[in-house]
């Protein structure tokens, strides 16, 4: 097992609890909501079998589908996955600082292992990406749980089959995480990953340049804020006129955003080599 | 073969806190880098271990920079925890039993031993001293020419300190460099070879402890009551 | 060899080379007989160990002992006191000769006529050593007085 490998483990290791937690969240939600609603819904449908509440394109009236189910809890599915969003947020930050700050500075040790230092930068992108993906596998992977559960609960001659696409877009957080083509999936994802390497970067430059580096952070932060939001009308988008189509802009966009992330990442390994500070 | 430190310039934004230090910490010698709290020696150490930047001079190791192709030849031993203090005692050698080639599981438990620790204790719940004597042995525990350690005896209760010191009467640090900071020599008097004596990030004097009795009839006391008092 | 004791006990002056001050103990061993010609005496290692000292200076006093032929070391074997009665001899008057200096320096402000001096001396002496039969006084205190 290489270096590389290891400093994953660790890093996967030492969120491990925290990701357990959040997992423990999304399932108590997610069923409880979809208990609970079935239950409301399947009481009074014992009591008055003519009764539904069901008000559903393409389902025979009085039938129960899945995708009703997801769009009735939408709520319950969007607030542990924002609380899982906003703790990975966080854990951007932390994934540094907790080996500056506190009892420990494992740092230390991290700076003093005897390979390049851009393994440790790597090792905290990879467990960050293992937190997010991990969770939305784990998202990938309740849905047919609680499909069967949903089966469980009521009976067959009350059902209707629901598509997987459907479901999935009866649920606008599910419908956020789960793209369905390709280009939404790098578009979500790879602007994930570059507000990562973006912030990454900011924090080796306060770790680096301490108080004057925190302007040089929110500097670096802004600077690329303002790239991804104007470069798109910069280039004339939408406008008719414009020199270049539509999908050449994109192109265009796409790849300067790929080059502005590889030189946050080498940024950020120069700066982790040569000016990093305990 | 010897770190060579020489003019380093070093600032924290405008405060300077090293200014043009030179000075050899010989392998096989122990050095003593002595000074009030604030003279620069954890920073010299810290330029030292390649673990903050320098701003002028060159610091050499047998001749190589400062970094990864060091880190298996020099350790340091901070006075604080290195590691995360979640992890148990026994974790924390697998730890550095992965990442060393030159880490010495055999005499790592030797000093486990020695040091009375536990190896089902978790890092955050040792108390001062015996943090000192983990991060010690982590430091030993690798076969390094040379090991720096930063403040070993200071805040620690008494029994520890005597533990510490029989380090540097035995064979573990025997042919090794050792390179130490302290702020109050006490029982390193007799044990250094090497004393140099730092004031506001410069160094004021440097001799060899043996010479300078040996010549002047001067303990290392009598020395830094002369350079600090006058 | 009933080390132990006779190592542990040093008191080292700062001010003092170290290893000197470790020759300087050797020569007392030698002459009160605690060490006896031939003995072996222990590594350099382990006489860091027993006298806490740092391993360079029990090297540098081993060096220093085999130059003045206070030890001899032959090929692998571990190094022991010398046998030559002459060397052994000279480290006894040496160290007497460096008492009574110390003792004539310090003696020679008061000055009192070397008669009395000597009477007082002998009895002085006599009366020591019937206290304590086995003690020779101890450690480096010599060259304090």
């Amino acid at each position: 097992m290489n270096r590389y490998l290891k400093l994953v483990h660790m890093e996967v290791h030492r969120f491990r609890y925290l990701m357990l937690f959040l997992m423990g969240i999304i399932l108590i939600f997610q069923v409880g909501a979809i208990i609970s609603v079935l239950s409301d819904e399947l009481s009074l449908k014992w009591e008055n079998p003519a009764y539904s509440s069901v008000r559903q394109p393409f389902v025979p009236e009085g039938m129960l589908s899945f995708t009703w189910v997801i769009s009735q809890t939408n709520f319950y599915f969007i607030i542990p996955i924002f609380i899982s969003i906003a703790v990975i947020g966080l854990y951007i930050f932390f994934i540094w600082y907790r080996d500056w700050l506190g009892k420990s500075t494992f740092i230390y040790r991290l700076l003093m292992l005897p390979g390049a230092r851009c393994q440790i930068y790597l090792a905290k992108l990879t467990a960050i990406l293992i937190f997010v993906f991990g969770l939305v596998s784990y998202q990938l992977l309740l849905l047919p749980v609680e499909k069967l559960l949903f089966q469980m609960m009521v009976p067959a001659e009350w059902r209707v089959d629901s598509y997987w696409p459907e479901v999935i877009s009866a649920n606008l957080a599910l419908d956020m995480l789960l793209p369905r083509n390709v280009e939404q999936f790098f578009t979500i994802y790879g602007a994930g990953i570059m507000a990562v390497l973006i912030i990454f970067t900011a924090i080796l430059l306060e770790r680096s340049y301490r108080r004057i580096g925190i302007l040089y952070g929110l500097l670096y932060v802004a600077v690329h804020v303002m790239a991804v939001m104007f470069l798109p009308d910069l280039l004339g988008i939408g406008n008719p006129d414009s020199f270049l189509y539509t999908d050449e802009i994109v192109g265009l966009v796409f790849g300067i955003c790929l080059v502005l992330l590889m030189l946050s990442v080498l940024f950020g390994f120069r700066l982790l080599a040569k000016k990093i500070t305990v | 073969m010897v770190i060579r430190v020489e003019h380093v310039h070093k600032r924290y934004g405008l405060r300077k806190v090293l200014n043009g230090i030179s000075f050899t910490a010989d392998k096989g010698q122990i050095t003593c880098l002595i000074g009030i709290n604030g003279a620069g020696k954890s920073t010299l150490l810290h330029a030292v271990m390649g673990l903050t930047p320098i701003h002028g001079g060159h610091i050499t190791i047998d001749g190589e920079a400062p970094g990864k192709q060091v880190y298996e030849r020099i350790a340091f031993v901070p006075d604080h925890l290195t590691m995360p203090p979640g992890m148990r005692i026994s974790e924390s050698l697998r730890f550095m039993e992965d990442f060393y080639k030159g880490w010495n599981m055999a005499r790592a438990q030797e000093l486990l031993q020695f040091f009375g620790l536990e190896r089902t204790e978790r890092l955050g719940n040792l108390s001062k001293g015996t943090t000192a004597k983990f991060s010690l042995m982590l430091g030993l525990g690798q076969d390094t020419d040379y090991i720096l350690m930063d403040e070993p005896f200071s805040g620690i209760d008494m029994f520890s300190r005597e533990k510490i010191t029989e380090v540097f009467t035995s064979d573990l640090i025997e042919d090794r460099g050792v390179l130490f900071t302290t702020h109050e020599i006490a029982e390193m008097e007799r044990l250094m070879d090497k004393a140099v004596l730092l004031q506001d990030g410069k160094i004021i004097r440097s001799f060899d402890c043996e010479v300078m009795r040996y010549e002047e009839g001067k303990s290392v006391r009598d020395v830094m009551r002369e350079v600090y008092q006058s | 060899m009933g080390t132990g004791e006779a190592w542990a006990s040093v008191d080292f002056n700062s001010r003092d080379p170290v290893y000197l001050q470790v020759v300087r103990h050797f020569k007392e061993q030698i002459a009160t007989g605690k060490l006896q010609a031939g003995q072996v005496i222990p590594s350099r290692r382990e006489l860091g160990t027993l006298m806490k000292i740092n391993p360079n200076t029990a090297q540098k006093a081993y060096k220093e002992m085999e130059e003045q032929q206070l030890i001899v070391t032959e090929g692998n074997s571990p190094s022991r006191i010398t046998g030559d009665e002459e060397v052994l001899r000279a480290i006894r008057s040496e160290l007497i000769g460096e008492a009574v200096d110390a003792f004539v320096a310090s003696v020679r402000k008061v000055n009192v006529p070397v008669e009395e001096l000597l009477d007082l001396v002998r009895s002085k002496y006599t009366e020591e050593t019937n206290r304590q039969p086995k003690s020779d006084g101890g450690g480096t205190s010599g060259d304090q007085s």
